[in-house]
């Protein structure tokens, strides 16, 4: 077990490794001078010896392989390097950020099981009512609407029109706990609501399998109450799907929080993410793209794990 | 207990009510502290470098940190700053008589040895500033006395005052270091976070007495256009800036807001002249005269903005003339003559280079393509990135352009980096091309101190702009302002100064 989990880890490295590299090498492929983009804002004439001067000093105009070596350096010391555009130590602002992305991800996904595992049960459990038909039709249409479709339609009624909420923005937790929930609940809704969508849907079918299974007709038969078969019984069997659904989801949510978080002015990972690459601040990209990676890499590895612990034939074969 | 559909749905609402609870128990809205001004900044700034030019949002900040010799007041007149008069002496070098009661924020006075010390770096062999070049024509900085310098240039130069009302053109003090430059405007960094907000306080010894009014500034980024405008409206924030396009009458039209729009920047096509078909100035001038602007300005700006016909001078301006400001005017018979003496009676085809990433840009490249194809240039849309875009300017991989500019001042002579064809290749201008004469007028005007006969040589610049076409107007766009009613003293500089209005918050006040 040992030597399986020493394997992976070391797969997962060099996985890491990879991305890293293609990442850097890409960046540098793609049109764009981050110096002359810097002196250029705003469309105006960048003094080309002012460019060059910056490209020196930003290390630039070094071969790209040694470029690419002291990057690599860096990485081993656990050091990203700092940004291009004003030398702020990219660690610090994903230190800051990711935290907040984290949050938004955990907070939709809060809300989708709240409202997702319930209404799917509900659903399920009435096969063919009124509210299975309405809710799996507002399934479907949440699916289909656009995440930057519904953001601009909450703000538009929520802060513009009825003026309930603020437009967007971010207050620490401990700075102002109710305000810092408040502008946590549009972009969660936002990000949960496909979310909310798939786990209804997932629910719905699971309670329905789970319901068809031998074992709930035994303990109906024998005598349990309804409430006590749905609990121990339906749901809980049906839980197990859900939750591998909402482990892979919650992955995929990390990059679909982009947008949300550009709509709702939410200061997570996305913001430096767009800003350095249309400032083409190579150390910033390079770094968050790697700090998400990890994160998917980090998630893979718990799972193969759970399931290598679960089942012992994918550790031996 | 038996589960009934009854029991179901009031356990899911009370704990649906019990999620949703925190939410909606607050009327919730961003509080607004006594005298202190939110303001919604459009990009959060790359840097603060008091020299170095990192775009508008970046200038609106350092305006307030930064104090340089002039400035320009809410009227667009040059106006004393660190320094009380300036003249020019028998020898044609300007000197500047300092204020004696400014400090920098570090508490030391602001000296002739601290501006000699930032003029020199700025036109420093190491320097990144926006105005090296300028400044490297700035042969000798002479100190006459402790409140006095001498500027003298390499050539006779009529516009240098004006350099010093640029936002990349501070006094900071012989202290600073490159982390950590000290100025002495009327604010100063209380906290910041990257790619957020900025806090601003007052700077208790500012020169100005009773100034500034706010009790302080908190700048909120907002990068998305309408969210930006969400904020105003729902009272996060007290003022924006760049409103967009397609909400300026929702700003007008709310009684508690108000809108300050200008017509400063402007639209202009450039193009590659050091190949054919557009190194025939004919080829360039049936361009100029094939675009109805009308159409531009409703598509790209919702109405708001005017055509320009003509080489971008404001209207007002000494240098302004009616007739030659519609030089380029929409004449489609005149385009296909003028093409069809150039070689071209059966059109040819060519690549438009634009940017997806502003709309503007995409608006007016397809109303361009529309116009050229109706004379017979088949134009083929490209539309990368804004970073490509940079990229494959500069090097003149197109033969079309479309650009949205703004020029350094309203003089004349900040329309220098557009259309003097002298300087070296960038994406701002046209490739290659050649405008011997427009280049030589801009010369002249530069050296001339007579203000009537500046006014004559403008005159002639556009003339032979008209002929040459270095680039052909489309529009001017306005950039505007919104803010709540309540805010007063806070103005939109006229013309190509509107970038510099965040200099007025020193003056700004709640009413």
């Amino acid at each position: 077990m040992t030597r399986w989990l020493f394997g992976r880890v070391l797969i997962s490295i060099g996985l890491a490794w990879v991305v890293a590299t293609i990442v850097f090498m890409a960046l540098h492929v793609v049109p764009g001078d981050p110096a002359e983009l810097l002196l250029s804002s705003n469309g105006v004439a960048a003094d080309p010896a002012a460019v060059a001067e910056l490209r020196d000093k930003l290390g630039l105009a070094r071969p790209i392989l040694d470029q690419y070596l002291s990057f690599l350096g860096g990485l081993t010391r656990g050091d990203l390097g700092n940004s291009l555009v004003d030398d702020y130590p990219v660690m610090s602002e994903i230190a800051l950020r990711l935290p907040r992305t984290l949050e938004l991800i955990f907070a939709g996904s809060l809300i989708a099981c709240i409202v997702g595992i319930p209404a799917g049960t509900y659903a399920a459990l009435h096969r063919g009512g009124t509210f299975d038909r309405i809710a799996s039709g507002a399934a479907a249409l949440l699916l289909a609407i656009p995440v930057f479709v519904v953001g601009t339609l909450l703000v538009l009624v929520l802060a513009e029109m009825l003026r309930l909420m603020p437009a967007g923005g971010y207050v620490p937790l401990a700075q102002n706990p109710a305000q810092h929930l408040m502008l946590l609940a549009l972009p969660a809704i936002a990000i949960g609501k496909g979310l909310t969508a798939i786990i209804f849907r997932m629910s719905r079918a699971s309670v329905l399998d789970a319901l068809s299974k031998d074992f709930v007709r035994t303990a109906r038969a024998k005598g349990l109450a309804p409430a006590r078969v749905l609990s121990r019984h339906v749901v809980r069997n049906a839980l197990t799907p859900i939750l591998t659904v909402l482990g892979l989801q919650m992955g995929t949510l990390l990059g679909g929080t982009v947008l949300v978080e550009y709509v709702f002015n939410w200061p997570g990972l996305s913001t430096p993410l767009l800003r350095a690459v249309e400032a083409r601040d190579y150390p910033m990209v390079v770094g968050v793209v790697l700090t998400i990676s990890g994160l998917f890499l980090f998630i893979n590895l718990v799972m193969d794990i759970l399931y290598a612990a679960l089942d012992p034939r994918i550790r031996t074969g | 207990m038996t589960t009934t559909r009854r029991s179901f749905l009031q356990a899911s609402m009370f704990l649906g009510a019990g999620t949703a609870l925190p939410f909606l128990s607050l009327p919730a809205r961003a509080q607004r502290s006594a005298g202190v001004l939110r303001y919604g900044l459009s990009a959060f700034p790359p840097n603060l470098q008091p020299w170095v030019s990192t775009g508008a949002a970046s200038g609106t900040v350092k305006l307030l940190i930064h104090r340089s010799l002039v400035a320009y007041d809410s009227k667009g007149e040059l106006r004393g700053e660190l320094a009380t008069s300036w003249s020019i002496d028998d020898q044609g070098a300007w000197v500047f008589k300092l204020r004696k009661d400014a400090v920098f924020h570090n508490g030391d006075p602001v000296t002739a040895d601290d501006v000699k010390w930032s003029i020199e770096e700025i036109g420093g062999e190491k320097s990144t500033a926006y105005m090296r070049t300028q400044f490297q024509s700035i042969s000798k900085v002479e100190i006459l006395d402790p409140q006095t310098v001498r500027l003298v240039t390499k050539e006779p130069l009529a516009t240098l005052p004006t350099w010093f009302g640029n936002y990349n053109t501070f006094i900071i003090s012989r202290k600073s270091t490159t982390s950590e430059p000290i100025g002495c405007g009327p604010f100063r960094i209380a906290a910041q976070e990257r790619g957020s907000w900025i806090e601003l306080t007052p700077f208790d010894k500012f020169y100005k007495p009773g100034f500034p009014k706010l009790k302080g500034v908190r700048f909120i980024v907002y990068a998305d256009d309408n969210l930006r405008q969400a904020a105003l409206v729902s009272g996060d924030v007290d003022v924006i800036e760049y409103v967009p396009w397609q909400s300026m009458s929702a700003v007008e039209n709310d009684p508690r807001l108000k809108l300050d729009a200008v017509e400063g920047p402007f639209m202009c096509v450039l193009f590659n002249g050091s190949k054919p078909p557009f190194n025939d100035p004919r080829v360039r001038r049936a361009v100029a005269h094939a675009v109805k602007r009308d159409d531009i300005v409703k598509a790209a700006f919702f109405g708001r903005g005017k055509p320009l016909e003509g080489v971008p001078i404001v209207a007002g301006t000494p240098w302004y003339d009616e007739k030659l400001a519609h030089g380029w005017n929409y004449d489609p018979a005149r385009a296909k003559a003028l093409l069809a003496e150039a070689g071209f009676a059966n059109g040819f085809q060519a690549t438009m280079l634009a940017t997806a990433q502003y709309g503007m840009h995409k608006d007016t490249a397809e109303v361009v393509q529309q116009y050229l194809g109706a004379i017979g240039i088949q134009s083929e849309l490209r539309l990368p990135d804004w970073p490509t875009r940079v990229n494959l300017g500069g090097r003149g991989q197109y033969d079309l352009a479309i650009h949205g500019l703004s020029a350094d001042s309203n003089d004349p002579d900040g329309l220098t980096p557009y259309i003097d064809t002298s300087l070296p290749p960038n994406y701002v201008r046209s490739f290659g091309l050649s405008a011997p004469r427009t280049t030589a007028a801009l010369d002249r005007g530069r050296a001339e101190f007579d203000l009537a006969r500046r006014a004559e040589i403008y005159k002639e610049m556009q003339r032979a702009a008209l002929e040459e076409v270095p680039m052909a107007g489309l529009a001017w766009r306005q950039q505007g302002y919104g803010m709540d009613r309540s805010v007063q003293g806070f103005a939109n500089m006229p013309g190509a100064l509107t970038g510099l209005s965040g200099a007025t918050l020193e003056e700004t006040w709640f009413g």
